[in-house]
């Protein structure tokens, strides 16, 4: 068990290490660096000022080399600077994090919530209207594009019906106010959690339908225990076990949406900085996001992993 | 109670009837009615998709042109070409056809269609009058110009079923073009992406060994991670730095090939492990070991033997990746980074539109129904290929 964790532990860090590299070099594809955009505010440059200015950088060295610069300013705790910002970009990233989490979190709580109810109700009657509609709405939430929900629900509930702000984190001056920030989740964890929803349906349902099948079921039924207990102490207990394994794989899932979602929202959260800083050529902030983003999915897969192992005993690890 | 009876001889015909595999499992698509409609809408989308040109020609609108001053309309309204245009219209004509024109003028006067205070201004006055008046007073006469001046002011009056847009392009037309872009990337990409799926899943299965290795690690590494924020990343590459494909593609369709090439980066991965999972199984079984034994190829046993029996399960899997392929599109074009205008596509139609929610909600809301519709249809499509082709759900 040990050996394994550890062993997918260092794979982990070698998979982060080669995306970021990957990353580096991506960068350095976008149109404009640095000192293009410094040519562009300031006309009375002069050619030996870029030269100069591009050996101070270091943008005249190669790609790696440039790369082993940065990474080891990192490791020394120096992750740059952010030119849209004016701030370093560790002051940055640390409210925007917490921003990602709390509204991944709640969508995928609240997606949960209505989700597994509603599968465990339509594989229990599968086959009648309810079980067909509850499959048209999770179909429905499968392949609805997410800015676009984002855009109706601020139609419905920002324009139309002005019950919530159409956008934003908090309001500015009532910066502590729990009630406030509620009022700014509610549309983006609604149209984040809708995603999941689908998914989640018709995963609960085909395996509380699965379980539902087993000889144990009928031999509960048989010693005449309730049909709540039937339902739920055997046969929801033995559907629950996928389930898991799906809602943590889907964190990576809710990550990909929120990236959306913030930016429909102007939610001031991790998925938008990535979106801003690439579109602004912020650099430093993008790459920094950007492997942050990938560190957390891949540390939620790790810990799908080992979870399912604790859920279910029946799995060894090797 | 129940009735015993002997079984008519048609009905004992019908229970020794053996159905042809495809029949059987057309039998079973028939019976998943959202699939039907779901397939028959997708059908429909490609009618248009196709006849765009057609439907361009038909309405006489064009997905590319502006105009300033009829922007936001609201549907169902017609747009009319104000005065001043229109005379600029006639001064370029004038100069485009010099040689005729005299006696265009003359023959529109003497037919009364216009009665100008002097003859250099009747082409001014007749573009003055309401465009079915136009057109009716220009089919009495019979000179050659007049046909030519009739297209011209075709224009002159246009019909916005679904309205204008926020440069005053008419919004059923560009949804119409928007239906061949968005759909035609879906498709294409999930097209490759089969392709390649079954090139690398067949490879890692069929050798197993370090290229299995190698190959499911990289898989399942792509798998893990987060696509959005990767998408984003590679789509800002700004190509004018990769020499390469410059070279290759050309700038005309630039965006629409690098949308291509980058979902499909992405996309590959579970039909990989869908066809490596079905060939480590086929391995094992007595018709390869046969063919083996008598001395086939590799190659030979790969695509005679194995391939036939991939298919099927890879058809499901392409079907729900078109309309994976349309919602990565369409969220790019939204964001920017996709598809670039003037070309329209479904994803890039919504990419001001969100700015002027409450001034024109309906401009936001028609093409995400349309990606809505299209991609639900997919997955119901995709849903009843699968209960169609499990042997498991066969009845009979």
């Amino acid at each position: 068990m040990t050996t394994y964790i550890l062993r997918r532990l260092i794979q982990t860090v070698i998979v982060i290490l080669l995306l970021s590299y990957f990353c580096f070099y991506v960068m350095t594809l976008m149109p404009g660096d640095p000192v293009e955009l410094m040519i562009q505010s300031n006309p009375k440059i002069t050619s030996e000022d870029v030269a100069r200015l591009r050996t101070l950088y270091g943008l005249d060295q190669p790609a790696y080399k440039r790369y082993l610069n940065w990474a080891g300013s990192i490791t020394q705790g120096d992750l740059g600077y952010s030119r849209t910002y004016r701030v370093p970009v560790s002051e940055l990233i640390g409210p925007k994090l917490i921003n990602t989490f709390i509204l991944s979190m709640a969508s995928l709580g609240l997606a949960l919530l209505i989700a597994v109810p509603l599968g465990v109700y339509s594989a229990l009657r599968a086959g009648s209207k309810i079980d067909y509609a509850v499959n048209f709405f999770a179909f429905a939430g499968i392949s609805v594009p997410s800015f676009w929900l984002g855009i109706v629900l601020i139609i419905l509930f920002a324009v139309w019906l002005p019950l919530f702000p159409a956008g934003g984190t908090f309001t500015i001056g009532v910066e502590g106010s729990i009630l406030d920030r509620v009022k700014y989740l509610v549309l983006p964890t609604l149209s984040l959690a809708y995603l999941q929803i689908g998914t989640f349906v018709r995963y609960t349902r085909s395996s509380m339908m699965e379980a539902m099948r087993n000889d144990y079921i009928r031999t509960a039924k048989a010693k005449g225990l309730s049909r709540r207990e039937v339902i739920w102490k055997h046969g929801f207990r033995n559907a629950l076990l996928p389930l898991i394994t799906i809602a943590t794989l889907s964190l990576s899932g809710i990550f990909s949406g929120a990236l959306i979602t913030e930016t429909v929202f102007a939610y001031q959260g991790v998925g938008k900085l990535v979106y801003d800083s690439i579109i602004s050529n912020d650099f430093n902030v993008a790459m920094v996001s950007f492997i942050i983003s990938v560190t957390m999915v891949l540390t939620m897969n790790l810990l799908a992993d080992i979870l399912y192992g604790f859920a279910d005993p029946r799995i060894s690890f090797k | 109670m129940h009735e015993t009876r002997q079984l008519t001889d048609k009905e004992k015909q019908q229970l020794e009837q053996v159905l042809p595999m495809w029949k059987i499992v057309l039998i079973q698509f028939l019976e998943h009615r959202m699939a039907v409609v779901g397939f028959s809408t997708i059908l429909l989308f490609v009618i248009i998709a196709l006849s765009a040109p057609l439907i361009k020609m038909a309405t006489g609108l064009d997905p590319e042109a502006q105009n300033p001053l009829k922007r936001y309309l609201p549907p169902n309204s017609t747009a009319t070409l104000p005065n001043d245009q229109r005379e600029d219209r006639v001064m370029l004509f004038e100069s485009q056809h010099a040689e005729g024109l005299p006696e265009f003028r003359r023959e529109l006067i003497e037919k009364a269609v216009v009665t100008p205070a002097a003859e250099e201004d009747a082409l001014f006055d007749l573009v003055r009058k309401e465009t079915s008046e136009l057109q009716e007073g220009l089919k009495s006469i019979q000179h050659p110009l007049a046909s030519e001046f009739s297209n011209m002011t075709k224009d002159f009056e246009t019909r916005h079923l679904l309205g204008t847009d926020e440069l005053g392009r008419d919004v059923l037309i560009r949804l119409v073009y928007g239906t061949r872009v968005s759909m035609g990337v879906g498709v294409m990409v999930a097209l490759f992406s089969g392709f390649m799926g079954l090139l690398i899943g067949s490879l890692a299965g069929f050798y197993g060994g370090w290229v299995d290795t190698a190959l499911m690690r990289i898989t399942d590494a792509l798998l893990s991670l987060p696509i959005m924020p990767f998408l984003i990343v590679i789509a800002a590459i700004d190509l004018n730095k990769v020499p390469a494909f410059q070279s290759i593609v050309g700038s005309q369709n630039e965006s629409i090939v690098k949308m291509v090439v980058i979902l499909l980066l992405f996309s590959w991965m579970t039909i990989a492990l869908l066809v490596r999972g079905s060939i480590l199984s086929l391995r094992e079984r007595e018709f390869i070991l046969a063919a083996k034994t008598l001395g086939a190829k590799d190659s030979t046993i790969i695509f005679r033997h194995m391939f036939p029996n991939v298919i099927a399960p890879m058809l499901v899997s392409v079907t729900l990746g078109v309309g994976n392929a349309i919602l990565f599109e369409s969220a790019l074009s939204f964001l920017g980074l996709g598809i670039q205008p003037p070309t329209p596509s479904w994803g890039n139609m919504l990419f001001n539109a969100q700015e002027l929610i409450s001034e024109a909600p309906f401009l936001a809301f028609l093409p995400g129904l349309l990606i809505l519709l299209t991609v639900m249809s997919f997955n119901y499509l995709g849903d009843g290929l699968q209960d169609a082709i499990d042997p498991k759900a066969i009845r009979r």
